[in-house]
């Protein structure tokens, strides 16, 4: 083997490039083949300088010339970067040091290039995951901030849910949250729990209408392996998982009967068992549950225990719907806005004065989720720096301000209310592509009144969707 | 071209400064490709552009030109003798925030300090980057308080509807001749 491929296979075993230069930085020789790091045609045309083949070492004459003047020690700068011919993102380091001369030939300059593309691509694909994840939690710290302000408005109606949550965090008391479908009782639930938890303490929720009864007990309170047929492993449950924080029980109007007097026990004595076991456990839960049903109704009708209700009746709050908050409604939709032009990246910078008249003008059935939806659906749609009225796809409700109402035209021959009714359970569930919870939603009802109109009204989902 | 016609041109070392995903890296691709491309990709080491202005001004008849050697750093946040190194011989820095994010504006994570120590007299521009993503219009005030303290120039700018980054680089090559 020749010397020249010796040093050849060196170079390429390391992938290394170098370029030598004189004392007056011009290019002597060059091997960039095993490397890819510069173009050899680059390379080639006459005299080449130094700040044309390392544009990189622009800023560093001073320490080169006092590389060649020997007197400091190499220069290293790792992992630069550039996009290579084939714009692949290329990771090399640079190291420029002096090769000495004799008494009869000056020290000229040696510059090395190593390719580092493939270790540097495994560091590259670790810190993006942990950067992403870092990018995440900053967005979800600002949603946060976000959700200190989200009780927006000035009417009286909202000063008074502030000033609720303000004196309820103060105790880990029960709290009983009611109000119409999608009025924030969750939102309120959370901001009792941070007001209280400013650490990272858990906030656990659960919605007791959408999990079916069998699934329910294990959920909330655990079950040891065995405990029932797929039970394979022990499993914590939800009260576990928010020992020391906040357990939020949404629809509890839901919660059957037989569950009823579980959570009763637990609210007593803080004390419960896994399904399945004989040991008892305590934990250190404030538990905030939230209904649209009329609970007294309930009680009334054997679906709710008394005693239970007088359990989680510590303290009460009646949340308002929006439509009674006046022009907060203006407010919340821009705090909307606010929150998903970042999430979308998109700049929406708020309403038009005619969009801001439309959302005035609407009963919102729906409420705040209501709200939120048109927002992020005009959001989605818009191509205007304001939404217009145009964008906010509002539905036909039916049910107008109390001036409008008052315009309802009744037809001569008269109308059935009955069918009235039908229409819009038909209608709701066309909207949502045959959702009842949505659907239900929509109605401001909950999914046991709205699947019993649906029954009542003969109304069969798979012949409408 | 006569020598008393022929451009001047200058090359300068940039640095861009700012905590991961500011919108440095967005910034320079803006003003070097034209392009823009939200998915955060996070950079390794040290990224190198080149561009030229020129026709920044004239001296003596002549015009002048600056080439621009920016370099996009990475990780900044953990200062090693690489970043000294890094920092050497740059004449001027770009530090970058996100107003989205107010705790982009902490200029220790960023080191400034130590650029300027290692480079004194180097020119220092604050910008405060993803106005497009600002609703009621950018608030300034803690960009105007930071550039105030260092007596220097501020920007709004966005890396993804462009807005401002050619003003921005354009004053900061005038600065680095001047």
């Amino acid at each position: 083997m020749t010397e020249a491929t010796t040093i050849d296979q060196i170079l390429k075993a390391q992938r290394l490039g170098f370029a030598v230069f004189d004392r007056e930085h011009t290019l002597l020789d060059s091997n960039f083949k095993y490397s890819d790091f510069r173009q050899a045609s680059d390379l080639a045309r006459g005299k080449v300088g130094l700040w044309q083949v390392f544009p990189e070492l622009i800023g560093y004459e001073q320490t080169i010339a006092e590389l060649l003047a020997g007197a400091r020690k190499p220069l290293v700068l790792e992992k630069l970067n550039q996009l290579d011919r084939t714009d692949r993102l290329q990771y090399y380091n640079l190291r420029v040091l002096a090769l000495a001369g004799g008494t009869r030939s000056p020290a000229r300059l040696l510059c090395l290039a190593e390719d580092v593309t493939e270790q540097t691509a495994l560091e590259q694909e670790a810190r993006q995951q942990r950067y992403e994840v870092q990018l995440l939690q900053s967005q979800l710290l600002n949603q946060s901030q976000f959700l200190s302000g989200a009780l927006l408005g000035q009417s009286a109606k909202i000063q008074a849910v502030r000033e609720f949550v303000g004196k309820v965090a103060q105790y880990n008391t029960s709290v009983l949250l009611q109000g119409e479908s999608g009025t924030g009782k969750s939102l309120v639930a959370r901001l009792i729990h941070r007001a209280r938890h400013e650490g990272a303490r858990p906030f656990v929720e659960i919605n007791c209408a959408a999990i079916p009864e069998t699934l329910l007990e294990s959920e909330l309170f655990g079950h040891e392996k065995g405990a029932f047929t797929n039970a394979l492993a022990s499993k914590k449950g939800l009260l576990e998982e928010a020992d020391n924080g906040t357990l939020f029980l949404d629809e509890i109007g839901e919660l059957p009967l037989s569950l009823q007097a579980k959570l009763l026990t637990f609210l007593e004595t803080r004390r419960f068992r896994r399904v399945g076991s004989t040991r008892e456990q305590s934990v250190d839960v404030r538990v905030v549950v939230a209904t649209n049903k009329d609970l007294k109704k309930a009680i009334a009708a054997g679906e709710f225990r008394e005693d239970l209700y007088y359990r989680i009746n510590v303290v009460a709050l009646t949340l308002p719907p929006i439509r009674e908050l006046d022009d907060d409604i203006i407010q919340l939709a821009e705090h909307f806005i606010s929150i998903l032009q970042i999430d979308m990246k998109k700049a929406v910078h708020g309403l038009t004065a005619e969009a801001k008249r439309k959302l005035l003008s609407h009963s919102w059935p729906g409420n705040v989720r209501e709200l939120r939806n048109i927002i992020e659906r005009a959001m989605i749609f818009t191509t205007e720096p304001r939404i217009t009225a145009a964008e906010l796809w509002l539905p036909d409700t039916g049910v107008q301000d109390d001036q409008a109402s008052d315009a309802l035209h009744i037809p001569a021959g008269g109308l059935s209310l009955e069918e009235l009714e039908k229409k819009y359970l038909i209608a709701s569930l066309r909207q949502t592509g045959g959702n009842q919870s949505r659907s239900a939603e929509l109605l401001a009802m909950s999914l046991d009144t709205f699947r019993y109109r649906l029954k009542k009204h003969g109304i069969s989902i798979q012949a409408i969707h | 071209m006569s020598a008393a016609s022929e451009a001047i041109i200058y090359s300068k070392k940039i640095c861009m400064l700012g905590t991961f995903g500011v919108g440095k890296t967005s910034l320079v691709r803006r003003f070097v490709h034209r392009l823009f491309d939200d998915t955060y990709l996070s950079t390794i080491g040290v990224q190198i552009y080149k561009k030229e202005i020129a026709d920044l001004n004239s001296a003596k008849g002549r015009p002048l030109g600056v080439n621009l050697v920016i370099w996009d750093l990475a990780n900044i946040e953990s200062l090693t003798p690489a970043t000294r190194t890094h920092f050497n011989g740059a004449s001027a820095a770009i530090v970058v925030f996100d107003l989205t994010r107010p705790e982009t504006f902490d200029l220790k994570q960023i080191h400034l300090r130590t650029f300027l120590e290692v480079n004194p007299g180097a020119q220092v521009i604050f910008v405060g980057n993803k106005t497009d993503l600002m609703a009621e219009g950018p608030d300034e005030k803690a960009l105007v308080a930071i550039a105030g303290e260092y007596d220097a120039h501020h920007f709004l700018t966005s890396a993804k509807d462009g807005s401002n980054v050619d003003e921005m680089f354009q004053a900061l090559a005038a600065n680095v001749i001047s």
